[in-house]
């Protein structure tokens, strides 16, 4: 039978959306390239352990009771009820500028609040007046860029709280460099400071799992090893996709999750021009053993840091720019005990062209990405002590890693600076979701897929 | 079906997405929306469980036609009358 809907893809936004449509259309299939679901969201296994590749923390914590919140309009959409899942919630994080400034957050906003208020009292009411007009704000109608930086500097003053409270948002979700969208402003800022982080029980494989099983007994089908080459069109209409076996599966709809740029490449057009840098990141894991938890702060979940101000977000000159980074104690979430390691990991700016052009020399690659770990080791022990005596494992992922691992052209993990935000790109039955559509993060993908769905398949399909 | 089986029918619906829905103070001639919270994406799911159910498509333009309870049942009666 021909599937009413294929969707390209198996990270989080493709597995929303797959499970969206098949709770009412029979017959959906959704392809992946790899062995394994999840994309950017995935894991392997090292030093008999299982490593996530990217789930730090989940953002858009909500209660079960708030039906708006857009975890719970997610969970609704998908008919996943949240009693069956358990949430670990942060317990407090940091936003520190060396030298500068530190500022305390929790998945209660009344702590950043009382820090502004106590560090930075000459910007309070100006923070209020932007709470204010925060609340106003419909950051989902379409409007055209505009620099979350500018507006902030001219309501709040100070720039040093506007790059401090910007740092840990860019972070976690912006693919423009020293600057965001002042719309994604928006829902990052609800999604992380308004709401704030948690993870789900387990690992990310087994909320996978989770979301894999029910999108099976919903009657879908799931092909891994399945990488499209070429989306078959006539016109404006897709008509279905071949894959690398040379088979041919055709279909009435098609939704690619795969990023714009992907997704044009395999409907043979060229790439975009003039599209600005796109953001590379470098990940490292140092895998410790449950006894030296006492050796880490045991009251931070994450830490956002930048031992320079103004703060810098954009393409290093070097391979890494160790200057500013994201450190996250992921067995620092409320009720989590972890049973025989703990992990820190670290994320810092990378630049994708140094990496490529040492990447056909194995040797200097390997040596390079050991030297840039230990770059990391020493500035990220400045925040949290020393424990690089009890380090049992450790890896780096690079932007060469990501783009192999996951297709995300450059390894830009937050895709394209230019979003398609209606998920249109010209066709009368192919939609784009995911990174590129324009919602970040965990929940904000998923609600990606579900939205694009909704406004364009579903009502048609 | 009746028109009070079409309320129960959509009422079901909506208990069906939202279990925590409050229909004691519902005025059936008020948008259903409103009272009960529901955003948007909820309410596509009224839709898609009409066609579920009961086979009906429910062409985009007519989405409208099911804002209150009352309305429902006055677009619905004929497309459920032999149902």
């Amino acid at each position: 039978m021909k599937p009413p809907c294929i969707i390209i893809g198996g990270g989080l936004s493709g597995l929303a959306a797959a499970i969206r449509l098949a709770r009412y259309i029979p017959g959906i299939v959704l392809l992946e390239q790899h062995t394994r679901l999840g994309g950017l969201n995935s894991y392997y296994y090292r030093n008999n352990t299982l490593l996530e590749t990217g789930l730090h923390a989940i953002t858009n914590y909500a209660e079960p009771g708030d039906k708006r919140a857009p975890l719970n309009r997610l969970l609704r959409q998908l008919k996943i009820p949240r009693k069956n899942l358990t949430f670990h919630q942060q317990i407090t994080s940091e936003i520190i500028f060396a030298g500068k400034q530190r500022l305390l957050f929790s998945n209660d906003f009344v702590l950043l609040q009382e820090e502004i208020a106590d560090k930075f009292p000459d910007s309070i009411d100006a923070f209020f007046d932007l709470l204010n007009f925060l609340d106003q704000f419909d950051p989902f109608a379409p409007a055209p860029f505009r620099s979350a930086k500018a507006f902030l500097l001219e309501r709040l003053a100070d720039p040093l709280l506007v790059d401090m409270l910007l740092c840990p948002l860019m972070y976690y979700g912006s693919s423009v460099e020293n600057d965001m969208d002042l719309s994604q402003f928006a829902i990052m800022f609800q999604a992380i400071y308004r709401e704030g982080f948690f993870r789900p029980h387990g690992t990310i494989r087994d909320f996978l799992t989770l979301l894999s099983d029910h999108f099976l007994s919903l009657g879908g089908e799931i092909r891994r090893g399945a990488k499209v080459t070429t989306i078959i069109q006539e016109g404006k209409r897709a008509i279905g996709v071949e894959l690398e076996s040379g088979e041919i599966l055709e279909s009435d709809f098609i939704l690619s999750t795969i990023g714009h740029q992907e997704t044009r490449t395999i409907l043979g057009q060229q790439p975009v021009d003039n599209e600005p840098n796109r953001l590379g990141f470098v990940e490292s894991i140092f895998q410790l053993p449950v006894e030296s938890i006492p050796l880490l702060p045991r009251d931070r979940t994450v830490m956002f840091y930048s031992e320079n101000f103004p703060f810098s977000y954009n393409q290093p000159v070097n391979l890494v720019d160790c200057r500013s980074g994201v450190i996250c104690l992921p067995h620092n979430f409320d009720q989590i005990t972890p049973e025989k390691t703990i992990e820190v990991r670290s994320t810092h700016l990378a630049s994708y062209s140094n990496w490529q052009a040492i990447r056909a020399d194995r040797l200097a690659y390997d040596k390079a990405k050991k030297q840039v770990r230990q770059q990391s080791l020493s500035v990220i022990e400045k925040y949290l002590g020393k424990f690089r005596d009890n380090i049992v494992y450790e890896d780096t992922f690079t932007p060469i890693t990501i783009e192999r691992y996951t297709a995300k052209r450059h390894g830009a993990i937050y895709g394209s600076p230019i979003k398609i935000k209606d998920g249109n790109i010209g066709y009368d039955n192919l939609y784009l979701a995911g990174t590129d559509q324009g919602f970040l993060g965990i929940v904000g993908s998923m609600l990606s897929g579900v939205s694009i769905v909704n406004q364009h398949i579903l009502p048609r399909i | 079906m009746t028109n009070d089986e079409i309320k129960d029918l959509i009422l079901e619906i909506i208990e069906d997405i939202d279990d925590e829905a409050d229909f004691d103070n519902l005025n059936p001639d008020e948008p259903l929306r409103d009272q009960l919270d529901l955003d948007s994406m909820d309410f596509l799911d009224i839709v898609m469980e009409l066609r579920k159910r009961h086979q009906l498509q429910i062409p985009e333009e007519d989405y409208p036609q099911l804002a209150t309870l009352n309305s429902c049942v006055n677009y619905l009666e004929p497309l459920l009358k032999n149902a």
